[in-house]
């Protein structure tokens, strides 16, 4: 029997079991619900904001009107203005809440009076004491007789030429947001599907079941199928999560999410692959050691805390996203796969730096995965106290027996 | 013939095997049996390629075992162990498959073996939810549904009810009758005498004795039943021969091969009127006593 289809065996059973286990279904469901969120809540939080309600009270202020309206244009925020009768009836209306703001003005000349309810917003409140100052300004200068077409060139302001020495990427925000979105979801993924790894391996360790397979599997398919299995599972899920996040995005209209941000979605599904597999070899180990099931959190936690520094760097890459010290830690495979996602999404990557990192990632792989093969090989079987790596590395080995058998005399 | 030539194995300071060397015929039924530590279970592993013997051979029919071949050995460890979350026919045809079985075919055995292990209805079952004697048949029929030419089984009796101890020495003796090499050690020796032909005893990682019942009993003192009258003692000065013990049935002697046994019943009859004078075949219990204690 051809050795990949023994991995491929392994591997199946590994998607099959655990697309059919509750568990790992309930998953998809929630990420894929937590990216459809996150795409089109700030949507429907925009689409839901209600125009600021402004009442107006005296002819003076109603003449503001039109000068209102314009400059809430200008200045992007929604208002809606009413006539009130009186000052009075404006202010209960406030009360009821019917309105947010009361501007009473009995002429040009007089003191305009606000009020709200609780508190005025800044750009509401610029808006309505420059359209208050430019109705005074013309009002003084209509009754001096200068009209007001003469005074305008004049009160221009002067025409400043501004150069940008360092001009933000397009949608910088976003690409922020999503730099610390890829570093979490990686850190969270590969959590994830790495504890997944460790898990399965402890589990077919302390049941025996290991015993089992290694009648007619060899270690090393064994562990390549598992792999296999649960990165592709994870990919998968994934690869959902992304999929209702690009409908949510088409379907909600809020277009909050750049297409920038939704191009980065392949290399961050790449770098979860290669990162996954890294990790994973790594996690199979320390799951072969332990002797049993409980143990596996206390395997894992020093495995696990590169992925924990890798994504808090990417806080510090947000503010220097040119430093070198962070160029240089995106290229140390442990670090790289939440680090370097990030950096992409920021867009501050020079060409040479991607395949030197591919590089990097893969010679590390090919070399966690025949250290990581040689300690699951011996620990798998070993059974007693847990044992450290340096020790299962010594433990008398399956994994080297040749094809012509046990025959070694 | 499934072959082991001169297995060597040390696990640190313990010599695990010290040269064992046995055969299993095609169509036979051998019993391994031995003490808590004297090398069954790595000599078993070491047949399955589970654990990379020092030194030693593996054949079958003649030629080295390799992954290959192992395909076709049929399995069951010492420590049971299954996927306890997955379905159980699922399992056993997922375990075929693993030992080169078409999918098809893989499901059927399955499908087959649960059947004829009384399991029939319980395919879709995980294996947690059966008793631990149902899951010792799902390990079974793991080791069988490859249909595997050799079959090396680690205490397959151990944990089961007369009943399934029953069912398990009759699959185990049709699988004989259909022509496998079938290797099995138990702690149970009135089953391995019953079951098998051919006994191989281990001790201390060496053979210290094989070969069918008949054969091991000629190596042995004979046990011979004799009652006369209420006297006891009277055979305690013969020379090779030893009462194993003496009760209300009248004495149990050992006699050592090569006693006149008709020097034995002039002194009993001169002890008083002999009322019983019967050699008892040996069980294997009593030989295996005796292999140990020398």
């Amino acid at each position: 029997m051809s050795r990949t289809r023994t991995v491929r065996l392994v591997a199946a059973r590994e998607i099959t079991e655990r697309l059919r286990s509750r568990t790992t279904r309930l998953v998809t469901v929630i990420t894929a619900l937590l990216v459809v969120g996150a795409v089109t809540i700030p949507g429907l939080i925009k689409e839901s904001s209600k125009p600021t309600r402004i009442g107006l009270v005296g002819p003076a202020a109603r003449a503001l009107a039109p000068t209102l309206e314009r400059g809430a244009r200008a200045a992007k925020v929604e208002i809606s203005l009413t006539e009130a009768p009186g000052e009075a009836q404006g202010r209960a209306e406030l009360r009821k809440g019917e309105l947010d703001v009361l501007l009473s003005l009995a002429a040009p000349s007089k003191t305009a009076k606000v009020q709200v309810e609780q508190a005025l917003s800044t750009t509401i409140g610029a808006l309505i004491s420059a359209t208050v100052e430019q109705a005074r300004l013309d009002a003084v200068l209509a009754r001096a007789g200068v009209p007001l077409s003469k005074v305008l060139p004049v009160l221009a302001a002067a025409p400043i030429a501004v150069a940008v020495l360092k001009p933000a990427a397009p949608h910088e925000d976003a690409r922020i947001v999503a730099a610390i979105a890829a570093a979490l979801l990686m850190y969270l993924s590969l959590t994830l599907y790495g504890t997944a790894v460790a898990t399965g391996v402890a589990q077919e360790k302390t049941s025996r079941t290991a015993e089992v397979l290694l009648a007619s599997v060899r270690p090393g398919q064994l562990l390549a199928g598992k792999v296999a299995g649960i990165g592709l599972t994870g990919l998968g899920q994934l690869a959902i999560a992304a999929g209702a996040g690009l409908i949510a995005n088409a379907l909600s209209q809020s277009a909050k999410i750049p297409a920038s941000v939704w191009a980065l979605l392949p290399s961050f599904l790449a770098f979860f692959l290669v990162g996954f597999v890294l990790y994973a070899f790594v996690l199979a180990a320390a799951g072969a050691l332990v002797s049993r099931q409980e143990e596996v959190q206390s395997v894992l936690l020093p495995v696990a805390m590169p992925l924990v520094l890798g994504y808090l760097l990417v806080f510090a890459a947000v503010g220097s996203p040119n430093a070198t010290w962070l160029r240089v830690a995106s290229l140390l495979p442990p670090l790289s796969a939440t680090l370097m996602p990030a950096r992409i999404a920021l867009g501050h990557i020079a060409w040479w730096e991607l395949p030197l990192d591919a590089l990097l990632m893969l010679a590390s792989i090919l070399a966690v995965a025949r250290i990581a093969s040689r300690i699951y090989a011996r620990a798998l079987l070993h059974s007693g106290p847990r044992v450290g790596w340096r020790v299962a590395l010594r433990l008398p080995g399956h994994a080297e027996r040749g094809h012509s058998g046990a025959s070694v005399t | 013939m499934l072959e082991v030539l001169d297995l060597h194995h040390r696990f640190g300071d313990v010599l695990a095997l010290d040269g064992v060397t046995l055969a299993v015929g095609e169509g036979e039924l051998v019993g391994l049996v031995g003490r808590n530590g004297a090398g069954k279970t790595t000599a078993m592993r070491a047949i399955m390629g589970i654990l990379q013997p020092d030194e030693g051979t593996v054949r079958w029919r003649g030629d080295p075992v390799g992954d290959s071949e192992r395909l076709r050995f049929g399995y069951m460890p010492e420590e049971r162990g299954l996927y306890a979350q997955m379905r159980i026919g699922d399992q056993v045809a997922y375990f075929a498959r693993l030992h080169g079985v078409e999918r098809r075919a893989a499901t059927q055995a399955a499908t087959r073996w649960l059947t004829r292990l009384g399991l029939g209805g319980r395919a879709q079952d995980l294996l947690v939810t059966l008793s631990h004697g149902n899951q010792q048949r799902v390990q079974l029929a793991v080791a069988l549904a490859h249909d595997p030419l050799a079959l090396v089984l680690d205490e397959p009796f151990a944990g089961l009810d007369p009943e399934a101890v029953d069912s398990l020495s009759e699959v185990l003796r049709e699988q004989g009758a259909d022509g496998r090499s079938i290797l099995f050690s138990s702690h149970q020796l009135e089953l391995v005498e019953r079951i098998c032909r051919r006994v191989v005893v281990l001790d201390a990682g060496q053979v210290i004795a094989a070969g069918t019942l008949a054969e091991l009993r000629e190596r042995f003192p004979a046990q011979l039943r004799v009652r006369v009258g209420s006297s006891t003692d009277w055979a305690s000065r013969l020379d090779g021969v030893t009462v194993l013990r003496s009760d209300e049935d009248g004495v149990l002697l050992l006699v050592d091969p090569g006693v006149d046994s008709q020097a034995i019943l002039r002194a009993a009859q001169k002890a008083g009127p002999v009322e019983r004078f019967a050699f008892e075949s040996a069980g294997l219990i009593d030989l295996y006593r005796q292999m140990i204690s020398r």
